[in-house]
């Protein structure tokens, strides 16, 4: 656990930058730092590992006051990660995350073999291991970073803006498959980010600065969006936040799934059977939805060009914002389900969802 | 006499005073200097580049040393010494003093620049995770600063090489002699072929520090792909963890 109390960071120019920090962020979790740009965030990060000292107060891990631990020996117990990856332009990406192995003793194959681990494990394909970082995409040296940063296995983690450098399509596939790692090493992570959807959809626990380096709330993501502390935090979190909740509420009671026909690319429209309107489920040779298909559209022979792939698959176990996004994304208002096995399982339309909301929110309420 | 035919005389290949011979000491002056100048360059350019104190001090010296007359200083300096020598030394001393003097600005402000210039996201993330300020210098910033280190040392050496025939002037041996011989008796023949051996020493040296660049700077930071094959052969064998553990096949 790391443990903030009554921290407080002045720069030597007069700068206020963290005024009286209080907080936890409990082992095995990943508290996120979110509030807008030049809030202390990054002061506050910082202090975690000593490359900047508080001005008043105590900064603890494990119960240890850091200022009474050796500072290198301190930051090679956390791991570190920022913005632009900061990988050594000089080494190849794998022995950019052998590196630290190395200097701390451990023997060339070794640290090279478990660093092949690592870049597995943070999704890179082994063929980038001898590339050197300017060969690599910002999403691949990210996840770099990653992998170098857990080269030691630290028991700690601290992030700056990991995924901020990014376009959004690759940032999302560097939150999903961090959060995947997060679930398997279970680090005590400190990240820090301006977007308040990366803090909901990451944070196990969010703290939410202000201007003038001041913690404004710290709660779970929905505890953030059902019960804002103060018209700051509410108009931060955002408009939408209502929409947002969804994705922390699941159905309590079994949500009522339609049947739906459903067509192979390169079979023919009449194999799919009695069809209502015209529209009928493109699924692949695992049963997993694809998209739509107007077979009154379609000629001959079914295919991919005839499939509408604009609606979003939802989880048959996933939250009701998925299901709601799902039932509105859909060109027929139908929202394809499909099973944890990627099978579909059928539909499920905007009202019957909305049914649900109204039971989720009083289950929330009454526990 | 064309100067093809000069270079074809036998009589300018043997002898004390024969191509070979003039070329050796012309490197030798040189090398003699290099060296000086990198003891000297090399430490104060790390201190400097590592501590960030006496930056002001590369520039202004740099400055002043760029604008010294080589020649002029060249006798200055022998008419300070020769008095209290006396011997050859008297103008071998002055001669490579002269030529350190020149080497020394560009490899200082290459090592101050190149260490100062490494990545600051890489110096950031070895300072955050627990390097030394000695390790941070010795495993980020100084492989980083090879490619502005080398420059200098290759700026510092084709200066020294082109001014190295000022030793001839003070009487001394040298590619300058072709010049110097070949002016006081008119043969332009000679001169003209002392200026082609040393653009040649100076094209051969220029050569080997490319090599010596690819020796020695990572492609990472030169951004020059290697042969994949060359890389994976050097490189591969001990990379890849063996599918059954070594002791277990042994
Ligand atoms: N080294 C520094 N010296 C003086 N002021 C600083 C320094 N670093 C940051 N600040 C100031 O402290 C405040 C908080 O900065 P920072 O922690 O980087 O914010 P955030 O990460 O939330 O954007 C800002 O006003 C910033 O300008
Ligand atoms: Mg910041």
């Amino acid at each position: 656990m790391i443990t903030f109390e009554h921290v407080s960071k002045v720069y030597p120019d007069g700068t206020h930058a963290v005024h009286d920090l209080t907080f936890d962020a409990p082992s095995g979790r990943l508290t996120v730092l979110v509030g807008p740009s030049g809030c202390g965030k990054t002061t506050s990060m910082r202090m975690i590992n000593r490359l900047i000292d508080p001005t008043d107060g105590v900064v603890s891990l494990d119960g240890q006051d850091t200022r009474s631990v050796d500072a290198i020996e301190l930051r090679r117990k956390i791991g570190y990660v920022i913005q632009s990856a900061g990988l050594f332009p000089h080494r190849t990406v794998v022995d950019n995350v052998a590196a630290l192995p190395r200097l701390l003793g451990v023997g060339k194959q070794q640290a090279r073999s478990r660093a092949m681990e690592l870049l597995a494990k943070v999704g890179l394909d082994e063929r980038f291991a001898l590339r050197y970082p300017y060969q690599l995409s910002g999403g691949q040296q990210q996840r770099v970073g990653v992998a170098r940063a857990l080269a030691t296995d630290p028991p700690f983690l601290l992030m700056d803006e990991p995924f901020s450098a990014v376009d959004p399509v690759v940032r999302t596939q560097l939150q999903d498959s961090f959060l995947q790692l997060q679930r398997d090493i279970g680090k005590t992570i400190v990240m820090v980010t301006h977007d308040i959807d990366e803090a909901l959809k990451l944070g196990d626990q969010v703290a939410v600065f202000r201007e003038g380096g001041t913690l404004a709330q710290v709660a779970t993501p929905s505890g953030l969006l059902a019960h804002p502390a103060d018209p700051f935090v509410a108009d931060f979190v955002g408009a939408s936040r209502g929409y947002r909740a969804l994705g922390f509420v699941e159905a309590t009671a079994p949500v009522e799934l339609a049947d739906e026909a459903t067509v192979r690319v390169g079979s023919r429209p009449g194999d799919a059977g009695a069809v209502d309107d015209g529209w009928c489920v493109a699924v692949d040779d695992a049963h997993a939805p694809l998209g739509w298909v107007d077979l009154r559209a379609a000629g001959e022979v079914v295919e991919e060009r005839h499939i509408d792939f604009s609606g979003t698959v939802a989880r048959a176990d996933g939250s009701l914002r998925d299901l709601l996004d799902a039932a509105l994304s859909s060109p027929t208002g139908r929202g394809l389900v499909a099973g944890p096995d990627g099978r579909l399982r059928g539909s499920v339309v905007a009202a019957e969802v909305l049914r649900h909301v109204g039971h989720g929110r009083e289950a929330e309420v009454s526990s | 006499m064309s100067i093809l035919d000069w270079f074809l005389d036998p009589a300018q290949w043997a002898g004390a005073d024969s191509i070979p011979v003039q070329v050796g000491y012309h490197l030798l002056y040189s090398g003699t200097a290099l060296l000086v100048a990198l003891a000297i360059a090399v430490p104060l350019g790390v201190y400097i580049g590592y501590t960030g104190r006496g930056e002001l001090l590369v520039a202004g010296a740099a400055n002043a040393l760029r604008a010294l007359p080589t020649f002029g200083l060249l006798v200055l300096v022998v008419m300070l010494v020769a008095p209290l020598v006396g011997s050859r030394l008297a103008f071998v001393g002055p001669t490579i003093v002269v030529l350190v003097l020149l080497a020394v600005p560009p490899i200082l402000s290459g090592t101050v620049a190149g260490i100062q210039g490494a990545d600051p996201g890489a110096v950031g993330a070895a300072r955050a995770t627990g390097y030394t300020r000695p390790q941070i210098l010795w495993h980020v910033q100084v492989p980083c600063a090879l490619p502005l280190f080398l420059s200098g040392i290759r700026n510092a050496t084709l200066q020294i090489v082109s001014t190295a025939t000022v030793a001839a002037y003070v009487s001394l041996k040298g590619l300058g002699r072709y010049i110097i011989d070949g002016r006081a008796s008119s043969d332009y023949t000679q001169m003209a072929a002392g200026a082609v051996l040393v653009a040649v020493v100076a094209l051969v040296l220029e050569l080997a520090f490319l090599g010596l660049g690819r020796a020695v700077v990572s492609p990472g930071l030169t951004r020059n792909p290697l042969p994949t094959c060359r890389r994976t052969r050097t490189v591969r064998p001990d990379l890849v963890p063996p599918s059954t553990p070594r002791k277990a096949a042994s």
